[in-house]
This record gives C-alpha cells, structure tokens and sequence, in this order.
C-alpha cells in the first residue's frame, strides 16, 4: 500500500512538472553562457534588462569561453561570452557547420598585476614580469624587494585570461611548473592577500583593498603606468583585452534588443560599475 | 597459582590508564575538531539566515538577495535523480537478494554495483557529460544533471535495500509460500513491508549524499544565474553546493559575497544533517517497533 | 493474465538488476571511448605542423623540444641537430610585421609564396602555420612530431596541455600528487581514527557510544565544498603562519583536509572491524591476567586487522577521487612532489578546473577524459583490494 502511494505520488510530481515546461514559451527567453570573466557583466546587464522589459528572461550560465563556444555551435545557447580569441580548431569547426558568427566586444578588461600590499616593490617591467612568470626570476631581491621567494599565481591554463598573459605579458613562453593555478580569480585575490610573497593577475573589477596593484612597464623601464579606469580608457596602461559576445547571425533578431542595451549609454554604465573599462566612443 | 608481582601489576595498569587515555583524550579532539568546523560556518552563516534569504532570488551580481533558485533548484535534482534512482535501485536490491542465485551471476553483479559505489564522483560528471549532455543531446539540464545524480545515488540505495531485505527472517517467507503465496506475491505483501523502513532510510541517506555533490553537476546542469526558476526538465537549473563554491571563488566582490556563501554553507549542511537524522529516525524508531511485537 | 503480470514483474526486477551493474560498463565504455582516443593523436593541434627549410637535417621534434624552442630556451640549432643557423621563430602573429598586405594578397593567397621565400633566407627559421594555409613548396618541408604515447602520457613530467604549438601531456606530477595527498592524508587520518575506534568499541561507556556512533557518521555527511571552503578561509592561512611558510596552498593543506574528512568513514569502519572480534577470544585473554590495554592490543586488533585494512584503503579510495575541497585548497600547481609544504595538482582537481574551458572534443578535452580513465583504474584497484581484504578475513 505505501508502495502504490509513494509511486502515485511521484508519478504527479512527474505529471505536474513536465506541464510546467510548455507555459514558459509566452516570455522570450535567452541564454548567455561562456566566460566566468565576462558572467559578472552578463548577471548584471541581465539583471537590469529584466527589470526594463518584463517580458524577456535571461539566463546567465558560467563553465568557461570553451563551454560557451562550444554550447554556441550546437545551438544550446543564444550568446556565447569570451574573453579571449576564437582557437583555430573552433574556427575550423565553425567553417565545417557552415555557421556565421557575429562577435561583438562589449567592454575591456585591465589585467592589474597584483602584489601583497606590504610588499615594497612598487613597479615592474613586461620583461621583469616574463622572469617572474617563467620562473627565470624567483626571489623579491632580484626586484628591489625583500629577500623572499617570489610566489606567482596564475588562473587555471584553460581560461582565456590565462592565454592572454601568457600572450601579451609573457612573450608566448610557457608558465613555469610551479606557478599556482587558482580555479577563479576571487581565489587569486583571497590568497594573495593573505600571503606576503605572492603575486599574480586579476581582472580591474577583482581589484580590492586587501590587495595591492603594481605599475607596469612595456618600454624597458622608461614609464610605468599603474591600472585604473582612466588610464586604461585613455589606452596608456598596457595590459588589456577586449570581452567579447559571440552569436549566431541568425539569431540576430532575437538577441538584438539586449545587445543594444548592453553596447547602450546604460548598459556600458553597467560595464563600469562592475569594474570594466566601457568602450570608448 | 601464579602471581605477578605487584610491580608488574601496577606498571600494567599504569600503560593501560596511559593508553586509554590518549584514546579518549584523540577521540574527544577528533569530534572537537569537527564540531569548531560546523560552529564555524554556523556562527557566520546562521545570522544570514532569514526569510528573505530563503526566497529571494539574488540581486546586485549576487551579493545580496538570497538563494531561492538554488533551494529550487537542488530540490529538482533530488526530486528527479530519486524518482530514477529509487524504483530502479530497489528493484536491483530485490533482485540481488531474492531472484539472484549464488554463484557467477550474483557474485557479477554485487561486484559491480560495490565497485560504482567507489566511482569518484568527478568521474560521474565526466560521464554524464560524455553521454546525457552530448551524446543523448540532452543538453546541460535538470534531466541530464538528475540521471549523473541518479547513478550516483544507485549503489547506495542497492546496498540499502539488499541489507534490509536480508534482514527479513525467513520463516517469513517461508509461512508465506506454505500459505500458497507465489514468490513474487510473498516478496510484494511479506518481505517488502517489513524491510520498508530500512529501505526509506536508504533513500534519505540517498537524498542527503545527491544534495551535497558538487562535482557531477559541474558539467551536465549547474547554471551560475538565472533569473526565473527552472520551467522544465531541459532548463539549467542552480544548486547549493555549486551556488557556494561560485561565491566563494568567483565575482568580482568576493568580500561582500561571503555572508551568502556562509548562508548557504548552513543551508547545505542543514539539509545534509537533516537528512542523516530522519534515517537515524527511522530506524531507530523502527526497529524500537519490533522489539515490541 | 495474473501470471502473466507476474511475470513482466519478474522480468522488470531482472533488469534492472542487470542495468545496475552494468551501469559500471557503460561509464567504462564512455570513459575509455573518449579517453583511448586521445592516444596516439598528435600534440600538434588539427591541420597544422611545423615547417623548416628543406636542408635542415632536424629528424623529428619532441614536444619538450618544440617548448623549449618556442620559450627560446633552445635558440640554436646547434643544440638539436648538426645545423649551423640560429632558430628563427615564425607563426601567423609575425606576418603583419614582416610582410605588407599587397604581398600577402587579400584572402592570404600568397601567404605560401611569402612565407616560402622568407624560409628560404632565414635557413634557421621554424615556422608554425596551418596546413591549409601553407601549400608545400620544394624550398620547405614539415617537421614530424611523434605521436602521444601511452608511456609518454604516465611518464611525462610536464603538464601543458594548451601549450602552443604542442601540447605537453605528461601526468606524472599529476598522479604523484594524487597518490602523495591521499597516502599523507591516511597516515594522518589512521592512526587517530584507529585510537577514536578503540575507544568508542572497548572503552567508552555503551551509552556515550551510542551518542558518539550516530554524531561521527553525521559529520561523514558534510558536502566537500563546504570542507573545501573552511580549508581555504582557516586552514590554508593556519599552515602558512605554523610553518612560516611562503604559501600556504600545500600538499600538506591538502593532506589535513582530506584527513578530516575521511575520519569519520575510517573510525565507522574500523569500529566494526574491532566490535567482531569474538567475546570468547577477548574473555581468554583476560583470563590469562592480560590486562584490557594488552588484550586490545594483542588480541582484538591482530584479529580485526584485515578489517582495519579495509578501511584504511576505502579511505585512500576516498581521497584519491575527492574533487572540490582539493581543488581550493592545493594551489593546483602541476609540479613534481618534492616536500609537503609545497602546492600539488591532482587528478580530480585539473579535470573540474580544466574540461569546462577546453574546446569540445578537442585534445585537451580527451586528455581529461583519459585522467578520468586513469582515476577510474585507481579506485578500482582500490576497490578491488577491499574486497580482496574482507573477503579473506570472512573465510578466516
């Protein structure tokens, strides 16, 4: 008798909720999904969206640019985030289903190289950086520091943040083995800032107090230039990088009006309150 | 007759009171040491906890709000991977205990489902991955996360199931067949209402273990935001343990974030402790029961 | 029809019991399928290879060495084979530099021509292009690179799979990190479980006991994120003040952490392995004047050893496979395991971290299937020698 009961009770639940699905097709719904570094951007532009136009819903799904791109060419998504360049195995793919995609950058993002914020050192040179990153330089006193081991820490060698160091910091060399890999950059802050040798990158909107960001060179020492909205606007701080969102051009219609609100005055407003650099004018 | 010496019989005494001891003085330590991790995460996280923060959806990139969608969400899945997992994992149990005769077939399968009951659970992520996601098209989605789940949940609920049923004497079954009952009708009204309870315990502990996992949900639904709750099986959904590890990693405000990755830490091991107790419950209830008749 | 109802009931519990256990198959089959593939595929990504002028005598390229040739760590022929030119890099971000657009065309059509002829004067030059793009010409000729071998895949001790132009999927540091976290984790963890089973079996009063059992396998409970979670914000600061360590994301926090949490499963376990040891072997004991301590550890734990095995590799088991805390607190630095105070990389916490950003049935993506593989070989032989264990105390 239990039996009979709790399996007519399941099969209801079942019944009840496979009739939820088809009532939600009266409200437009898209799906943005890819880049943790551009999700903050995407929740909140989404958020804000929503609140204007009560008709649509926006999901906002995290995994990574590979997730998205990949989620993008079967169709499993409408926008697709990444803050870093098609691979050329994902560009082959793309020509193969003879899908064309429309990408359009939506902000800019600083790397800021940070540091603990009682370490000395206050600047440093793309080349100096390479050293550290490559594990060619490995103590604070090669630096001008204390004499302590430098302890670097890098995203995960997946994420599009971390190709794009590797690309435009790093001269396309290879991290050393022994940087540590954090599995997103809110952990890179939590643990630079409670270890006093450390150092690493984090997108501007991480920046917080408990860390402390370094002025950087890209010519051998002669300006440093430290991250901050206005010189990253102004294009004189060298290490950043476009976001972007990528969609079916077939899609176009639907995505269109959210596209526009995010590239709008408001939603590029949004893009600076999150931390990012909005595209200039 | 034999004696020790008094000597020999104090210092025994002596390395025995040592040794009990530091047993006692480890064990303590052991359960002193887990008890500061819950008060921890509780004394941080149980403030945070209101009305509002049960049903809210986040706002402000989620470091406000409250975490309605993942509850809704983790319920789902616990909901769906229990509907597949429970019907199947008992039927398996029957047939192991009742159906199956000793020998290869029966050793085959207990060794089967032992060795998925160690499968790390990342491994069901990549699995459920490679086959509800992409080669079933399922899609990241609340059917797909449900089924990785589900065979999560699987040996746990066999193994459940098998040891009550085997707990069931047989003189049950056997006043049962004298009575002219067919097997399948004794197992139906004899054996099964009596080893129920034992069995729902394996379903809550089930429930308890599929709503604390992170690692198979990770690629087959975990959604990081959504602004409505999930409208059918083929939605992303949110859910608690994938909710605090994206808090407490990612955003951009990390700091602002903590009270609700503390929150949710409560609510997870709320449900988790919660779930324990109720099988605890149940049996110790249920089997006060029998010693009664 | 009764009968027959009856029979689709039997027929129904059979298979399922059958689609239980071959569940196990299933997950193999999809695990390998993808993984083994993996095997013997090039670490140069699809349609594209290294060129070098046709009078480089260069046999064959090892990922290590193109690494080390594109890090300018090698930066001189010299070095690899008898050819006396300095390397000359050159991949597709070059071309702006080096050549106008009218002389690439506009759809690259003389892309080949070009980079042919810039070959042909910079003998020392090793370009990276795609195979489509880049038509061969007599001047130049492509540099093989071996495929990826199981041996180099278990041997190899450099972990680089988005390496550009060859990955580099060596797992060594990988599996030795895994197996150092979890071994340190049950040296830890066995010998205070052991003493808290004692105690709980033959020492604490039955009513304490029965107060002590149910709250230790309640903690067992406790979801790994949220272990994962106090391991970063106390744990991970606790030892780098202890030790005065640099960094505190350590094999050793690892190790700490997976220790906690496997506690609860081994006191459990070896708890029961020590409550089967017969009252009348305890009670001859006795009887020869041992006194309880002697008898404990003379008598009942000899004879619940097995059982205590049992939980110790149950435990390994556990932790080799754990994920989430892990991946928090370990710092996931892919090196070879020199000493605790130092970050490790596991196997389970470089699939979560990596498989959502690599490219879909890419490479990369079927090298994380194949460490899912390895992970699923690991706990089966684990699981494998648990039953061996139990099984030989059972006939004993």
């Amino acid at each position: 008798m239990i039996m009979k009961n709790s399996l007519l009770f399941t099969a209801l639940c079942l019944l009840g909720y496979a009739c939820g699905g088809p009532g939600s097709s009266a409200t437009k719904s898209i799906t943005v999904k890819g880049s943790d570094t551009v999700l903050p951007v995407a929740q909140k532009t989404a958020e804000s969206f929503m609140a204007a136009n009560p008709g649509v819903s926006i999901t906002v799904v995290g995994g990574g640019s590979g997730t998205g791109l990949t989620a993008l060419m079967d169709g499993n998504t409408d926008i697709a985030m990444s803050s870093r360049d098609l691979k050329a195995d994902e560009k082959l793919k793309l020509q193969d289903k003879q899908i064309e995609f429309e990408i359009k950058t939506l902000a800019v993002d600083a790397l800021a190289v940070i540091v603990h914020p009682s370490n000395p050192v206050q600047r440093l040179t793309r080349e100096q950086l390479e050293g550290i990153f490559t594990g060619s330089i490995t103590n604070w006193k090669d630096l001008g520091g204390e004499d302590a081991p430098i302890v670097v820490y890098s995203r995960e060698n997946s994420s599009g943040t971390y190709e794009f160091f590797k690309e435009h910091v790093m001269d396309k060399k290879n991290y050393a083995s022994s940087v540590l890999n954090m599995p997103a950059t809110g952990a890179i802050v939590q643990s630079i800032s409670q270890t006093t040798g450390a150092i690493g990158y984090i997108g501007f909107a991480y920046m917080t107090p408990e860390v402390k960001p370094l002025e950087v060179s890209y010519d051998q020492g002669q300006t440093f230039v430290g991250p901050s909205m206005e010189s990253a606007k102004d294009k004189s701080y060298p290490i950043s990088r476009p976001l972007y969102y990528l969609y079916d051009v077939k899609n176009a219609e639907k995505v269109a009006a959210y596209m526009d609100y995010v590239l709008s005055a408001e939603g590029q407003q949004i893009v600076e309150q999150v931390g990012y650099i909005p595209l200039s004018k | 007759m034999i004696s020790f010496p008094k000597q020999v019989d104090r210092e025994k005494r002596l390395h025995q009171a040592i040794a009990f001891w530091i047993a006692r003085i480890i064990s303590y330590s052991i359960l002193l040491i887990l008890f500061l991790i819950l008060f921890f995460i509780l004394k941080r996280g149980i403030g945070v906890i209101n009305w509002e923060f049960l049903t809210a959806m986040p706002i402000d990139g989620m470091t406000k709000g409250g975490i309605l969608p993942a509850i809704v969400g983790t319920l789902y899945l616990v909901l769906m991977s229990m509907i597949i997992a429970f019907p199947v994992g008992v039927l398996s149990g029957i047939y192991v205990n009742e159906y199956a005769k000793e020998g290869a077939i029966k050793q085959f399968v207990k060794m089967m489902t032992n060795n998925l009951a160690g499968v790390p659970s990342i491994v069901f992520g990549l699995f459920g991955m490679a086959l509800f996601v992409n080669r079933l098209g399922f899609g990241a989605s609340i059917l797909a996360g449900s089924l990785t789940l589900a065979l999560l949940a699987l040996p746990l609920i066999i193994r459940t199931t098998e040891e009550s049923l085997k707990a069931v004497d047989d003189t049950f079954r056997h006043a049962s067949y004298a009575l002219g009952a067919s097997k399948l009708r004794t197992i139906r009204k004899v054996v099964l209402p009596i080893a129920f309870p034992n069995i729902i315990t394996g379903l809550i502990l089930g429930i308890g273990r599929v709503s604390g996992e992170t690692a198979p949900i990770l690629f087959t639904v975990a959604a990081y935001f959504l602004p409505k709750l999930p409208q059918s099986l083929f939605d992303q959904a949110m859910a608690l343990p994938y909710h605090l590890y994206v808090i407490s990693t990612s955003g951009t405000n990390i700091q602002a974030s903590r009270p609700i990755a503390y929150g949710t830490a409560v609510i997870l091991i709320l449900i988790v402790l919660g779930m324990n107790l109720l099988a605890n419950f149940v049996r110790s209830h249920y089997s006060r029961k029998v010693k009664m008749k | 029809m009764k009968r027959l109802v009856e029979r689709s009931a039997e027929g129904l519990i059979k298979a399922c019991g059958f689609a239980s256990a071959l569940t196990v198959l299933l997950i193999v089959f999809f695990l390998f399928k993808e993984g083994i593939s993996f095997l013997n595929s090039s670490p140069v990504e699809d349609h594209h290879a290294l060129f070098v002028h046709s009078g480089n005598p260069v046999t064959q390229l090892e990922e290590g060495q193109i690494k080390d040739l594109f890090d300018k760590k090698i930066n001189h022929w010299k070095q690899l084979t008898d050819y006396g030119h300095p390397v000359v890099l050159l991949t597709a971000n070059d071309l702006e530099r080096l050549f106008t657009p009218e002389q690439l065309g506009n759809n690259l059509e003389y892309l080949s021509a070009c980079v042919a002829h810039y070959i042909d004067t910079v003998p020392g030059t090793l370009a990276y292009f795609s195979e489509r793009q880049l038509s061969l010409s007599p001047a130049i000729r492509i540099v093989p690179v071996p495929n990826i071998s199981l041996w180099k895949f278990l041997s190899g001790r450099q972990w680089f799979p988005t390496a550009q132009p060859a990955a580099m999927m060596g797992t060594l540091p990988l599996i030795l990190g895994t197996l150092l976290v979890s071994l340190l984790a049950i040296l830890i963890a066995l010998p205070l479980g052991l003493a808290a089973a004692i105690y709980l079996a033959e020492i604490a009063d039955p009513r304490m006991r029965n107060i002590l059992k149910p709250v230790i396998e309640l903690l067992s409970g406790i979801p790994s994120v949220v272990y994962g979670f106090f391991g970063l914000v106390v744990i991970v600061p606790f030892i780098q003040n202890l030790f005065g360590l640099p960094v505190g994301e350590t094999a050793l926090a690892g190790s700490l952490l997976l220790a906690i949490m496997a506690l609860p499963t081994i006191i459990t376990v070896s708890e029961d392995a020590i409550r089967t040891c017969p009252i009348a072997v305890k009670e001859a004991s006795l009887a020869l004047g041992a006194s309880h301590w002697q008898t404990i550890f003379r008598v009942i734990l000899p004879y619940a050893s097995s059982g205590i095995t049992a939980a110790a590799i149950l435990g390994i088991g556990r932790a080799v496979g754990e994920t989430m805390a892990v991946l928090m607190v370990t710092g996931n630095a892919a090196l070879m395991p020199t000493s605790l105070t130092q970050p490790v990389r596991t196997i389970p916490a470089t699939i979560a971290a990596e498989l959502g950003e690599a490219s879909f049935g890419g490479l990369h993506f079927k090298a994380l299937f194949a460490l899912g593989c390895l992970l699923f070989l690991i706990t089966l032989a684990t699981n494998l020698l648990v039953e061996r264990t139990t099984s030989k105390s059972r006939k004993s």
